[in-house]
């Protein structure tokens, strides 16, 4: 469970984020897509080669969505329970993604926030992050 | 593993990083972000919070220790395996750290690097700096029986 200190840490770093989603999405999956080549299988909707248009787009999504989660960090399973749907019966993304994701997530945090991003920060939204993962999988099976 | 061009960009921005503080500082992140890990580390002395971790003497000492011994794997890209090989053996028979550390450490140090470099550390040059830490996470766990 997340403290009370975790949470103004996550809270403090999306808003940053907030009304940037797009941009911040883009890099997220450049980043992903560059380093893990083989997560763009779950993307093939985007092409072979995703434009900046795509990637601000699809980008934009992920990070609502992140958004929301932030927005309701106390009840994940009941919010995010669409989207749990989606990725256990629609995208079936191996799990073992998730955690690139995550890692690319802390390295846009990291390069954008810099000296910014606290210790405290990083400890907060990686296991904020990998809460949002777990329910994500959870229905699975 | 990595090309030319890729082996260039990383030994170029690797020869910016200050080496005695961005081992300190990855290796006191791994122990924050991931407190299991703290389990090898139990003679380091005090641990109890964030601050005691990161201004730790012993941790700052161990990580520059360790990003040492990266900075000699960086010039032995070609042969990690080689490169690693006592040090794998130690990891494996003297302190029985299971490999899936190296691999914690690798990510946390490329956050670091991201957050020394910014907007310098692009996509590529992560893309990069991860096949090399992968490459040494499995050089150190290579060893092991």
């Amino acid at each position: 469970m997340l403290s009370a200190q975790e949470r103004a840490h996550i809270t403090q770093v999306w808003d940053l984020i907030a009304g940037h989603e797009a941009p911040f999405g883009a890099e997220l999956l450049r980043r992903l897509f560059t380093v893990y080549p083989s997560t763009k299988v779950y993307f093939r909707h985007l092409g072979d080669h995703p434009d900046e248009v795509q990637l601000l787009s699809h980008g934009q999504r992920m990070l609502q969505a992140v958004g929301v989660a932030v927005q309701y960090m106390d009840n994940l399973r009941a919010v995010l329970s669409p989207l749990a749907d989606l990725h256990a019966q629609v995208l079936r993304v191996d799990p073992t993604n998730f955690p690139l994701v995550i890692q690319c997530f802390q390295v846009v945090l990291a390069s954008h926030l810099q000296g910014e991003f606290t210790v405290e920060m990083q400890a907060a939204w990686d296991k904020f992050l990998t809460g949002v993962a777990v329910v994500l999988t959870e229905k699975y099976r | 593993m990595l090309s030319a061009e890729e082996k260039a960009a990383v030994t170029s921005l690797f020869a910016k990083v200050k080496v005695d503080e961005v081992g300190g500082e990855a290796l006191g992140r791994l122990l924050v972000v991931y407190p299991w890990t703290q389990r090898f580390f139990e003679s380091f002395g005090d641990l109890s919070s964030a601050d005691a971790i990161l201004g730790n003497p012993k941790v700052k000492a161990h990580g520059k220790k360790v990003l040492d011994s990266f900075c000699e794997g960086l010039k032995q890209l070609d042969d990690l395996k080689g490169a690693f090989a006592s040090l794998s053996e130690l990891h494996c028979d003297k302190l029985h750290v299971d490999p899936e550390n190296f691999r914690l450490l690798g990510n946390v140090l490329v956050v670091v690097l991201a957050r020394c470099f910014g907007s310098e550390f692009s996509p590529e040059l992560q893309a990069s700096f991860q096949k090399v830490v992968t490459g040494v996470a499995n050089a150190l766990a290579h060893r092991y029986h």
